[in-house]
């Protein structure tokens, strides 16, 4: 039922695009030249695969019945939950329990579980008599259970991920911004609260927008009063602190404190993409992959690469690719008119988008490392399926205009 | 209200985000690309690994056993190489490096290709100073210092170093071994392996090629290694010299001496032996040929062989003879007339002209085959095997050295299995009685039989490590507690037993009664164990000296040297007079005397060929 008039084929090209430049990328990141030889890992090839075997579930989607789409999703995230259940009583990789092998093949299911529940939250939220604040309660308890599981794997890069989304999908559910900017006010307070003068001015900011929302004083006055309290709070907690504990927070917010662990990578990212210059070494020529001092370069730190071989031009262009995909994607979330749909794009968008500037943020050393691959172009079968799935199923609602409404 | 579309929001929060991506972008590659490419060119930032230095084993008395040396190795970084035909030609003439050696190095490493490779160890000085003008021309090879290891005497315990290897790196490398590491290999080398190895550093490289610091990184964080544990053994290296130049030139065979207060070994000797330090190096074939020959210098035949031990084995018959009250003191056997006939065979005595009627002191004195073949008949096979392996003989000791034998006693199953429904249990348990027949013991085994016997029947397990220094102080029984026994006797068999080892070395007819030493009490037992790996036997004298100072137990074995009496006695008797402090200065290798190259012999049956003593299992290679 693929129908040509509605189907969105600049989503597509671009989708495909993306993968097709993730490709060429992994393929030089698997490689290594010494001298004149040239040797590959095989995670090219099996990229390749992945890819052949998206395009295939994707149309294999389309083709699939709305209804039955509808009704899989709650039984399939029920599932999940219990695989993310499972999946702590693993063998430790690293040092977390993070994934289920199956013949060379690694399963990780909180990739999985991050469009499950983005689908889950906008179906329960979308329901017309809720008012704002079951809005936000419902969708917060949908959220909070994957992600207590996955803290507990651990891994809490993956779990920022799930709130944008849902801060995304309450913005798309028309709750007002002032809920959200409540919402998110005494996390900004925390990160900022070792800095006086950017406290004042994010309070300040704070009270300013809120006075733009018209709430009532006493409204405002309670959201500056906790924001400041947690601020307040701040050091007393800290100093309650071990000292381990400590450098282990402080070497999350600025990873150079600790050259011999994650700093280290993110220092080498940086000097393979600087190097890169304005037009880069050309395509296998990085000379900072090749003598390997990135360990994770075809996964987490592949866009190093790409900076590196390609450079400015060719670290913008890929940038722009994204942008103009995501762009689209805006665009769609406004053709969109089933408002449950409308609400899931908008959580799809946000989780693509915050993993996109998450993870290139870390590789030029301006967002601590996380372990968040970059969508399309990190090598990876699990996150290679999910995140072209999750832009499948908007191209399904796309073609689906019409029916419902 | 003022309603925005949340459309509107999206689109303004992934402008600036990709804006302050591009400018981030613009900054790092554009503005300061000049900056980054020098660092990448220099490829200085980098995680060095510092190596831990191995602790070093010392005697005692804080002698040195092993010692770490100076050492110049050539190490090669794969992702430099530019122009490998010629890096092949200067590697194979300077180093006699195969090509295709290399270019199989350079694949394994082909996704480390940042770090270093060991190329060459242990080059010498000169050589380094007439090579390093060359090296210039090959910025992907560099010289660096490193220790290697020096073993200061030939010896079986210490065992050696070498490079890991791809099983063990496969293995261990979670445990933070690098592809270049050395890993204990055999002996204490790799038994005490985790305290020796100490734990690796890690430093981070981050300066200019002229030097100055780049300062990428906030604090340098360096981690510096901590050294392994020195380990002192229980080795005392006057004793273990002494020893090793009274063992008789050509000859093979063990020696163990075993305080027997504490357990310790005080000196290991197997022999031909062999010189660790050849493994420091590459092996030529011609030393290879060497270490492979028939003598099998390699095999350490204090715990790595098993042999019949004949007579020696026969306090353990006795005393279980005592202990299930088939005889006492005084019970008066078969008359010894040179053999004893048991059902259709005739087993002979060792003495021709035999002992006549003996009780058990005198049959362990004068070593008489009889007494214990009619013990022999009264005792179950099964119960013999159990007793044996409770005084702590077939079993393994847990000595502090890797790959030790158990050594074998057969039991009823056995047999069954290896010969069928139909065999003659009562012949087997005949000759198990005087250690012959399938049973094999290592000669520590025998040694700490014995070191027991001395120690009121309280077997302690012999162990080489007395201690560890460096910067943690741990006893033996910290790293590993030592394993203590009562052996299953009460104190009259006890005596018994050492009445009739003290007979043998003190009274008149005692067939080590020439082994004298002057201020102490001997206690032994000779031993002429038929084997299938020669006609003449093996030669075993095992004792115990009773003095003032700390007591000391000797194990002499020697393989088809003869009688025990009159081949191993003398040299346990040498051992034993220079712990007494009867002689001070080591003069040479006893010479046999040839009139004592066959005495003493335990003649066996050898009637029926398929059960020819010891032939299965193999003495020398594994029934474990």
């Amino acid at each position: 039922m693929i129908n040509r008039k509605k189907f969105d084929f600049t989503l597509a090209a671009l989708l495909l695009l993306l993968i097709l430049l993730g490709c060429i990328a992994i393929f030089s990141a698997s490689s290594s030249k010494i001298g004149d030889n040239i040797t590959s890992m095989n995670t090219w090839w099996k990229q390749i695969v992945f890819a052949i075997f998206v395009i295939g579930i994707i149309v294999g989607l389309l083709r699939l019945p709305m209804p039955i789409f509808d009704l899989a999703i709650l039984p399939l995230y029920i599932l999940n939950l219990l695989a993310l259940v499972i999946v702590l009583f693993t063998p430790a990789v690293n040092g977390s329990h993070r994934w289920f092998a199956f013949g060379g093949i690694n399963l990780q299911p909180s990739e999985t579980a991050k469009l499950l529940t983005i689908l889950m939250v906008s179906r329960i939220i979308a329901k017309e008599h809720l008012t704002e604040f079951k809005q936000i309660l419902y969708g917060f308890g949908i959220v909070i259970m994957p992600v207590l599981l996955i803290v507990i794997e651990p891994d809490f890069g993956t779990t920022m991920v799930y709130w944008i989304a849902l801060l995304a999908m309450l913005l798309a559910a028309d709750v007002p911004l002032f809920y959200v900017l409540l919402i998110i006010s005494p996390v900004v307070s925390i990160v900022l609260s070792m800095y006086w003068l950017a406290v004042i001015i994010w309070i300040l900011i704070l009270i300013f927008l809120l006075i733009r929302f018209r709430l009532s004083w006493v409204a405002i006055t309670i959201a500056s009063i906790v924001n400041i309290f947690t601020v307040l709070i701040m050091p007393v907690f800290w100093n309650g602190l071990k000292d381990y504990q400590q450098n282990r927070i402080l070497t999350f917010i600025d990873p150079t404190r600790d050259p011999l662990g994650a700093g280290y990578q993110i220092i080498q990212a940086k000097i393979a993409i600087g190097s890169g210059a304005t037009i880069g070494k050309g395509w296998m020529e990085g000379t900072q992959k090749n003598m390997n001092f990135l360990p994770e370069h075809h996964t987490d730190f592949i866009f190093s690469v790409v900076g590196e071989e390609f450079g400015f031009i060719g670290s913008m262009f890929l940038l722009l690719v994204f942008f103009a995909f995501f762009w689209r994607l805006t665009v769609v979330i406004g053709e969109l008119k089933v408002r449950d749909r409308k609400i899931a794009a908008a959580g799809i968008f946000a989780y693509l988008m915050f993993q996109t500037f998450i993870n290139v943020g870390m590789n030029i050393g301006m967002v601590p490392a996380t372990g968040i691959p970059l969508p399309f172009i990190s090598y990876g079968g699990s996150n290679l399926v999910i995140n072209s799935l999750a832009v499948g199923v908007i191209l399904k609602y796309l073609n689906e205009r019409g029916f419902m409404k | 209200m003022n309603k925005i579309s949340p459309i509107l929001v999206f689109r303004i929060v992934l402008a600036l985000l990709f804006l302050l991506l591009s400018a981030a972008l613009f900054r790092l590659q554009v503005m300061n690309g000049t900056y980054y490419k020098q660092i990448a060119e220099s490829n200085f930032v980098r995680i060095r690994r510092i190596t831990a230095t191995r602790g070093e084993i010392y005697d005692h008395k804080y002698r040195p056993i092993v010692t770490n040396v100076a050492s110049h190795n050539l190490y090669l970084i794969s992702g430099k190489v530019n122009n490998l035909p010629a890096l092949a030609d200067f590697l194979k003439l300077n180093f006699g490096l195969e090509r295709a050696d290399l270019e199989q190095m350079i694949r394994q490493n082909r996704f480390r290709t940042y770090e270093e490779i060991l190329i060459s160890d242990n080059i010498p000085y000169e050589e380094v100073l007439a090579l390093s003008e060359q090296m210039n021309y090959y910025p992907e090879l560099a010289f660096r210092v490193g220790t290697t290891r020096n073993y200061q005497y030939p010896n079986h315990f210490t065992g050696y170093v070498g490079r890991i290897n791809e099983k063990e790196y496969a293995r261990y490398h979670d445990e933070d071994y690098s592809i270049n590491a050395h890993i204990g290999k055999t002996g204490l080398e790799y038994f005490y392996e985790v305290l020796l190895r100490g734990k690796d550093g890690r430093e981070i490289v981050q300066v200019d090629s002229r030097g100055r610091s780049l300062n990428l990184f906030r604090n340098d964080g360096s981690i510096t290694p901590v050294n392994g544990l020195g380990l002192v053994l229980t080795i005392d290296n006057d004793l273990q010299e002494f020893v090793n130049q009274s063992f008789p030139a050509n000859m093979r065979g063990a020696v163990v001496v075993m305080d027997v207060k504490t357990g310790g070994i005080l000196s290991y000797i197997s022999k031909p032996g062999y010189d660790p330090n050849v493994f420091m190096q590459q092996i030529s074939p011609e030393i290879w040929s060497e270490l492979n020959n028939s003598a099998k210098p390699m095999l350490d035949r204090v715990i790595h062989a098993a042999y019949p031990p004949g007579s020696v084995f026969k306090p353990i018959t006795g005393s279980l003879g005592l202990e299930r009250k088939l005889i006492d003191r005084f019970t008066i056997l078969s008359n010894c007339a040179g053999g004893m006939q048991v059902g259709n065979r005739f087993f002979k005595c060792w003495n021709h002209a035999g002992h006549g009627r003996t009780n058990l002191i005198e049959a362990l004195k004068g070593s008489c085959d009889v007494f214990f073949y009619d013990l022999s008949l009264k005792l179950s096979l099964d119960d013999f095997h159990d007793y044996a392996q409770q005084n702590m003989v077939c079993v393994k000791t847990g000595i502090d050295l890797p790959n030790e034998r158990r050594g074998f006693f057969p039991t009823t199953d056995w047999y069954r299995k290896t010969l069928g429904k139909k065999f003659a249990i009562i012949g087997r348990k005949v000759n198990l009685s005087i250690g012959q027949g399938e049973v094999l013991t290592t000669p520590l085994q025998i040694c700490a039989y014995f070191s027991a016997l001395a120690n009121d029947g309280m077997w302690i397990q012999p162990h080489l490590l007395e201690s560890t220094v460096g910067i943690n102080r741990l006893t033996r029984d910290q790293v590993h507690p030592i394993t203590k026994k009562r052996l299953p006797m009460s104190a009259s068999t006890l005596k018994a037993i050492q009445d009739g080892l003290y007979a043998v070395c003190n009274l008149p007819g005692g067939t080590g009664a020439h082994v004298k030493v002057a201020g102490a009490t001997i206690y032994g037992k000779t031993g002429s164990a038929e084997n299938a790996m020669g006609r003449t036997t093996h030669a075993w004298f095992s004792a115990y000296m009773v003095t003032q100072k700390p007591d000391i137990a000797v194990t002499v074995f020697l393989e088809n040297a003869g009688g025990g009496g009159g081949v191993a006695g003398p040299i346990a008797g040498r051992i034993l007079n220079y712990y007494a402090g009867n002689i001070d200065k080591i003069t040479r290798p006893v010479p046999i005397p040839p009139q004592f190259m066959s005495s003493d012999n335990t003649d066996t049956e050898v009637e029926n060929p398929d059960a020819n003593p010891a032939e299965k299992p193999t003495p020398e290679v594994g029934n474990d």
